[in-house]
């Protein structure tokens, strides 16, 4: 990713990032609120225009975005399964039909998400937490090279929120980048191969022990840090980082 | 009993306008269940008022006794709807007003646009009530086939919007990720349901079009919880509306094209009041 800038009308989203992400890690995205997080993942993944700047990836294999939000209409006329099944679609085009070995990816991922007692209900009548395992299903059945996960633990229970653990560390076993954004410092600091602080500008991008010192992260959600005992926590979002 | 089915449909009027509403149900029924799962039922109504300017000045065009062309129709309905949705779209980039406000202004226009044009060709309340209300009793067999043709040709760029387009409504930055040009399906899909709405005005009118777009996905959605199903129950539903509505028809003497309407439309009451919640 070379000198990326975004701007929404006036307002500079992104300004001039540079950096390599490389095949296999797993890579917190880590800022305050209207750090441009979203919109890092977004340019990424082609969903919102760069008037400058450049994405290049290796390789053909795609790319998975998965939004913060995964609001659904009820009455929205597919099965669990079938949103798992759709993440094939890419690949397949608009007819071809599922051969047995995306059946068989699809089962899988249905599997691996605990979602085989539900995988028969609608998307829109299953819990958030259900629903938010569904499309990460859904990801796992589109076989990505390139992961973003937008906030993906936001507001979900706790099993959820333990299988996307293992999941993102599964895809960077298997040689996947993977990015999330999160504001959670304590996780990115433990969990992660890499992190990325962010705010509008790149304030640092290395190893967390590297980048998770106290001075970087002051600079990263300005000044809104405190030291409590051996942990760094951000004041202003510390309810979303408690475990 | 059996003659009170059979006997109307040995006029031959009735039983072409029988025909040619199951071809205009079977893709009304189809395309709507689209609409319905976009979101966009307003919109698609927008539309179907929108294509009235174009079909008036196609037949100031064409004013002679045999009326305008089908290609004529179709183009310039479609220009119609096309200037509709652009107007549309222009107004809520602006970020001025709320989508169904947009949607409105511009459906009025056009309407009011489609009824002064009507009205400088001259003798127009017969007209202009065929545009809005259609004439299903008048469907002759050249129509028939035309109709019917149009219909299934319609069918086979829907079949590959189907993938594309049910990703881009159930979300579309997951759609995008997936390799869907969001942009241009949707587009793709705006200008398939402006010819379903051409084709369907012949037969039902502009107004009454949407009935058999609308209502028939609605109930399928009461009924089932998948796309394929939704689709089959969807279009089944609007094709035998076509037919029942005309026995309506015959028998109380009321206009045909309402009649479909609102059998559509009581299949749906009937469903919603039978069917206990599915929460």
């Amino acid at each position: 990713m070379r000198g990326l800038t975004v701007t929404y009308g006036s307002t500079l989203a992104l300004e001039d990032i540079s950096l390599d992400a490389p095949a296999g890690a797993s890579i917190a995205v880590l800022g305050p609120n209207g750090a441009g997080k979203s919109t890092l993942l977004q340019s990424i993944a082609g969903l919102v225009e760069v008037p400058r700047g450049a994405v290049t990836r290796d390789g053909n294999r795609g790319v998975a975005y998965l939004p913060q939000s995964l609001a659904v209409e009820p009455s929205f006329p597919a099965t669990v399964a079938d949103i798992v099944e759709m993440g094939r679609w890419g690949d397949l085009g608009p007819l071809r039909r599922l051969g047995p070995e995306d059946r068989e990816r699809v089962r899988q991922a249905i599997e691996e998400m605990g979602l085989a007692g539900v995988a028969e209900r609608r998307i829109g009548e299953v819990s958030g937490g259900e629903r938010r395992r569904a499309l990460l299903a859904q990801v796992i059945a589109q076989d990505a090279a390139l992961i973003l996960l937008d906030e993906p633990f936001t507001d979900i229970d706790r099993p959820t929120a333990d299988s996307a653990r293992a999941l993102i560390r599964r895809w960077a076993a298997e040689g996947r980048t993977v990015m999330v954004a999160t504001h959670d410092l304590e996780r990115a600091a433990t969990e992660y191969d890499l992190v990325l602080a962010l705010n509008r500008r790149l304030v640092a991008f290395g190893p967390p022990s590297e980048v998770c010192t106290e001075e970087c992260l002051r600079e990263t959600f300005s000044g809104h840090v405190v030291r409590l005992g051996e942990s760094l926590f951000d004041t202003a979002h510390h309810h979303h980082g408690a475990s | 009993m059996e003659s009170v089915l059979i006997e109307p449909f040995r006029d031959e009027g009735v039983r072409n306008g029988a025909l040619a509403a199951m071809a205009v149900g079977l893709l009304c029924g189809t395309i709507g269940c689209f609409v319905v799962i976009r979101g966009v039922a307003m919109f698609a109504d927008s539309l179907a008022h929108g294509i009235l300017p174009g079909v008036a000045v196609a037949i100031l065009v064409w004013s002679g006794a045999e009326g305008p062309p089908e290609l004529g129709l179709l183009g310039f309905g479609l220009t119609s709807g096309l200037i509709t949705a652009t107007a549309t779209a222009l107004l809520l980039r602006s970020g001025r007003f709320r989508s169904d406000t947009a949607t409105a202004v511009v459906f009025v226009a056009m309407l009011a646009l489609g009824v002064a044009i009507f009205s400088g060709a001259g003798d127009d309340s017969i007209e202009l009530e065929e545009a809005l209300f259609g004439d299903v009793l008048d469907v002759s067999g050249g129509d028939l086939a035309l109709i019917a043709a149009l219909c299934g040709a319609t069918l086979v760029p829907l079949a590959f919007l189907y993938r594309p387009f049910t990703l881009a409504a159930f979300n579309r930055a997951r759609a995008t990720s997936l390799g869907v040009a969001v942009g241009r399906v949707e587009l793709g899909m705006m200008m398939l349901l402006a010819v379903t709405i051409v084709i369907g005005f012949q037969v039902f009118g502009a107004l009454l079009v949407m009935g058999l777009t609308i209502a028939p996905p609605a109930t399928a959605s009461l009924l089932v919880s998948r796309m394929p199903a939704m689709i089959a129950v969807s279009s089944a539903i609007a094709a035998v509306s076509g037919p029942l509505g005309l026995l309506v028809s015959w028998h109380l003497d009321v206009a045909a094209g309402a009649s479909i309407v609102l059998v559509a439309v009581a299949i749906f009451v009937a469903v919603l009041l039978l069917r206990p919640s599915r929460a």
